[in-house]
């Protein structure tokens, strides 16, 4: 077996932990490279990459687990526990964590959104020890009291006025989402709402960890430097005892097709006007993902993309234009961003980005235009595999959410694939002037002074 | 559990060409991706006082206009490539950085070399630019964080070539004229004021040669003289406050001079700061975030350049916390510098900042950047190569006496972005012993 290959791990320690239930599920080819399957008998799913490119190793821990599991009234807990796990285990004192690790040179973060949570520590590679007993410790054994819970919850608050309340992109963007789903929970935000952030107790974090926090909802992955038999004896010896969990299955509401267009106006303490714009859009896993991913950047990538030509360059209407189509397991949105110049209006903008959307639902795109998206795409896709953290999130993010560690990969060639004509058809089939949300920030006055900086 | 070598990373390859120019290379071929970085000896320090802004225009321009091609048929070959290029410009040096999938190197080479060799700064291209440029600097007031910094370098370096925003100021930018672009050009886009870093998907063997053809049209010229005075600071305690309406949060930032890198005691005072606000555990994020959840994020950096630079200790509490927090982060840093660092400390953090040193060096653009910077910052040659032994060479004392000597509490400069009305006389009293408290709009430059 390749994955043994480069093992000095105890015969009897693998024959024992083989018996005890690790499993060798298979290889996925990931470009050039492997990624090796395994399994533990309580159902923990770990993904092994060895990569000796640089003395480092960076193991991740993604969890099934965001903020679409959450309730009305309580949204926010996904990821208020994310950082929650930083704190005190049963074996570990608050803040033993984190000295822990930096004290062997680590880094170590965590992330929360709409599908997934996900923490990391990348090490120096002969430390990766370290993380396999820390994530197994927090992943069963967390301590989750008042002065803490207290405390991180104005944390919380802090980073929620810093990304939101007082940036105008995130309060714009929290609103779309808002306005856009009326009934999937993708409709609030990740950070949650300041009250209901405000209103949780230790009982509310502690009921989530046990719901949630079990290694048959969980995924590790490990990339770089590593000897993947000593790391799988590890991980054994560290998780094997954990029981799994029964997870309960999920309560979600799809969101129902958008047939009306649906609009507002917030006023910001900001010297320019900005639209916002979305249509509903396909699912990372849906074939049209990639096709509309195309047709965004045709639209909206770099400097010769029609839209920044239109009104950055030709117009000088705008300072910028963004689209992304949103990378979820459920159907999420395509949204277009556009920044006015002071004295534009954002329906000056609307009325060029609703004429570029028409176009392509006329006319196909040219060949030249196809392959100079194709051809930032590609560069994009290989920027996100430049280092050994980040090949370890591109595996357990497309793992977590599609079940397929290499999709970056296919990805790539699914862009590759695309025609025109695929294009034009997906233009037809998601974008409808009568179908879309649209927000619009407006300067409330109070950072209007266009003499004031002559 | 790895095969733990302790691999030492071989320095990157150095090659000085004929003209004058010099380049650094870091191969690897984890990744089929090339980055250029094409740096100037010189950036924004050299900028006129009533043109600043003008080093970044230059190099920005360069890609709007060549011989026999218009800036649209630069963007579109640009892309069709699968590259990208971006300028980023501070006080001592202005680069273009690129990437470009390994396959397109040449051509992507090609197309640079025309660009930097044939520009031909048509004017309605530079007026475009002067107004994109404008916009872009009434946009980034949107962003808090980026307002308090630009507010802290104009006051702290106020007079001073470093108090000049590397992207201009609006006056600035509108004030330069075509010619002012070309005078800079042929005077400092030349073989002997370039340093060019190559990393990536590329030979030590075939690098010389792709260079060369990147510089073959520029002429030798000179390198730029650096006659960047040593900034100094008045004596006293100052508060800025920066009014923007409708702010529930404060943007607080602490500044004082740090050290010049070629200091005795700068690593000394690099590894004090890091107990005091340099990791997740340090001093700062205890005191301000894990106990009291006031802030998000606290933390303190010592910033490097050629000559003396900011030491900078940041949090961004809610506006109601901004006075109490203000007052302890003041508290700490007094308590920082008369009582130093504890043995038990230092060791942590040395412990931290030597095994941490594998991620500055794991990937070949990390590693060209390094080198890129001893020269371009005129570091010590070993400052990188030879860090881990710097750093474990701090002692307790060298490291207190850096801390004593250098930062001041009593002279201090804060900076806080937000709802004057609200916060400015809680402030005042959270900092007695101001010799001077003021109140700037947020646009202001």
């Amino acid at each position: 077996m390749a994955a043994s290959s480069r093992a000095d791990g105890g015969r009897h320690a693998w024959a024992a932990a083989q018996a005890g239930g690790l499993e060798y599920l298979g290889s996925h080819a990931f470009g050039p490279e492997t990624v090796h399957r395994w399994r533990l008998a309580n159902g923990l799913t770990v993904l092994v990459l060895v990569d000796a490119s640089a003395p480092i190793a960076s193991y991740h821990t993604w969890f099934r687990v965001g903020s679409r599991h959450e309730k009305p009234g309580k949204t926010g807990l996904a990821h208020l526990f994310e950082h929650l796990m930083f704190n005190e285990t049963e074996g570990l004192k608050a803040g033993a964590f984190d000295r822990k690790l930096e004290e062997n040179g680590a880094e170590s973060n965590a992330a929360t959104w709409v599908d997934w949570t996900y923490y990391y520590e990348s090490l120096p590679a002969d430390r990766i020890k370290l993380a396999v007993t820390l994530e197994a410790e927090r992943m069963a054994r967390l301590v989750l009291r008042e002065p803490q819970v207290a405390s991180e919850k104005e944390v919380v608050a802090n980073e929620r006025r810093y990304r939101v309340d007082d940036d105008v992109e995130g309060a714009a963007n929290e609103l779309l989402y808002k306005t856009a789903f009326t009934k999937h929970p993708y409709g609030w935000p990740t950070i949650g709402w300041m009250q209901d952030i405000q209103g949780f107790t230790p009982e509310d974090c502690a009921a989530f960890y046990r719901t949630y926090y079990a290694p048959n909802n969980a995924t590790v992955v490990v990339a770089g430097d590593v000897r993947e038999r000593d790391l799988l004896l590890a991980i054994q010896k560290a998780y094997g005892g954990l029981p799994a969990q029964a997870i309960p299955p999920e309560d979600t509401v799809p969101e129902p097709p958008q047939l009306e267009l649906r609009e507002l106006e917030v006023k910001k303490p900001t010297a320019t006007e900005k639209l916002l714009l979305a249509f509903q859009g396909p699912a990372l896993g849906d074939a049209d993902h990639a096709v509309l991913t195309v047709l965004s950047e045709v639209l909206f990538g770099g400097r010769a993309s029609r839209l920044y030509r239109a009104l950055v360059v030709d117009r000088e209407l705008a300072t910028d234009v963004r689209g992304w189509v949103s990378t979820f397991r459920d159907p999420g949105l395509f949204e277009c961003w556009v920044t006015a110049r002071e004295g534009r209006t954002t329906r000056e903008l609307q009325a060029v980005v609703d004429e570029a959307f028409a176009r392509v639902r006329a006319d196909v795109v040219s060949d030249e235009e196809l392959a100079r998206a194709k051809a930032r795409l590609e560069l994009g896709a290989l920027q996100q595999l430049e280092t050994i953290p980040g090949k370890a999130e591109q595996i357990g993010f497309h793992e977590t959410v599609l079940g397929d560690p290499s999709h970056a990969f296919r990805r790539v060639e699914a862009f590759r694939r695309v025609t025109v004509g695929d294009l034009r058809r997906a233009a037809r089939r998601y974008t409808s002037d009568a179908a879309r949300t649209i927000v619009r920030v407006v300067p409330d006055g109070g950072a209007q002074r266009p003499e004031a900086a002559q | 559990m790895s095969s733990a070598r302790a691999r030492a990373t071989p320095p990157p390859t150095r090659v000085e060409l004929g003209g004058g120019a010099l380049v650094l290379l870091e191969a690897s071929h984890a990744v089929p991706l090339v980055s250029i970085v094409l740096a100037l000896r010189s950036g924004s320090a050299l900028d006129p006082a009533d043109k600043g802004g003008l080093a970044r225009i230059v190099m920005r321009m360069l890609r709007r206009g060549c011989e026999g091609m218009t800036a649209e048929q630069i963007d579109f070959r640009i892309d069709a490539l699968g590259g990208e290029m971006a300028v980023d410009t501070s006080p001592s040096t202005v680069a273009i950085h690129a990437q470009v999938i390994a396959r397109n190197l040449d051509a992507f080479v090609d197309l640079m070399a025309k660009m930097l060799a044939t520009p031909t700064f048509p004017a309605d291209e530079l007026e475009r630019l002067q107004r994109e440029t404008v916009a872009e600097i009434v946009e980034a007031r949107d962003n808090d964080r980026s307002v308090a910094h630009k507010a802290l370098q104009r006051t702290l370096f106020d007079g001073h070539p470093y108090g000049r925003n590397p992207g201009g100021t609006i006056a600035g930018v509108k004030a330069i004229g075509r010619d002012d672009v070309l005078a800079f050009y042929r005077r400092l886009v030349t073989q002997a004021n370039v340093v060019v870093g190559l990393a990536g998907d590329v030979t030590a063997e075939r690098a010389p040669a792709l260079v060369e053809r990147l510089l073959a049209g520029l002429p030798r010229g000179e390198a730029a003289v650096d006659n960047v005075p040593e900034p100094s600071l008045p004596p006293g305690r100052r508060l800025l406050v920066v009014d923007k309406p409708e702010r529930t949060q404060t943007q607080i930032l602490v500044a004082t001079l740090g050290t010049s890198p070629h200091d005795a005691d700068h690593v000394p005072l690099v590894v004090a700061n890091a107990v005091f606000g340099g990791t997740f555990t340090s001093r700062l994020m205890r005191e301000v975030r894990s106990k009291r959840g006031w802030s998000y994020g606290a933390s303190a950096r010592t910033a490097v350049d050629r000559r003396r630079q900011a030491w900078i200790m940041w949090t961004f509490p809610a506006a109601t916390d901004a006075a109490p927090c203000l007052e302890l982060t003041l508290g700490l840093m007094a308590t920082w510098v008369q009582g130093g660092v504890t043995p038990r400390e230092l060791a942590f953090i040395q412990r931290y900042l030597v095994r941490s040193h594998a991620f500055d060096v794991d990937t070949a653009a990390k590693r060209m950047h390094q080198a890129l910077d001893v020269e371009l910052l005129g570091l010590p040659g070993d400052y990188y190569t030879g860090w881990t032994d710097h750093v474990r060479a701090v002692t307790v004392e060298s490291a207190n006496t850096a801390v004593k000597n250098r930062i001041h509490p009593e002279d201090v400069l804060a900076v806080v972005v937000g709802t004057a009305s609200q916060v400015l006389e809680p402030l005042k009293k959270a900092m007695p012993d101001l010799r001077e408290a003021s109140v700037v709009p947020f646009d202001a430059e």
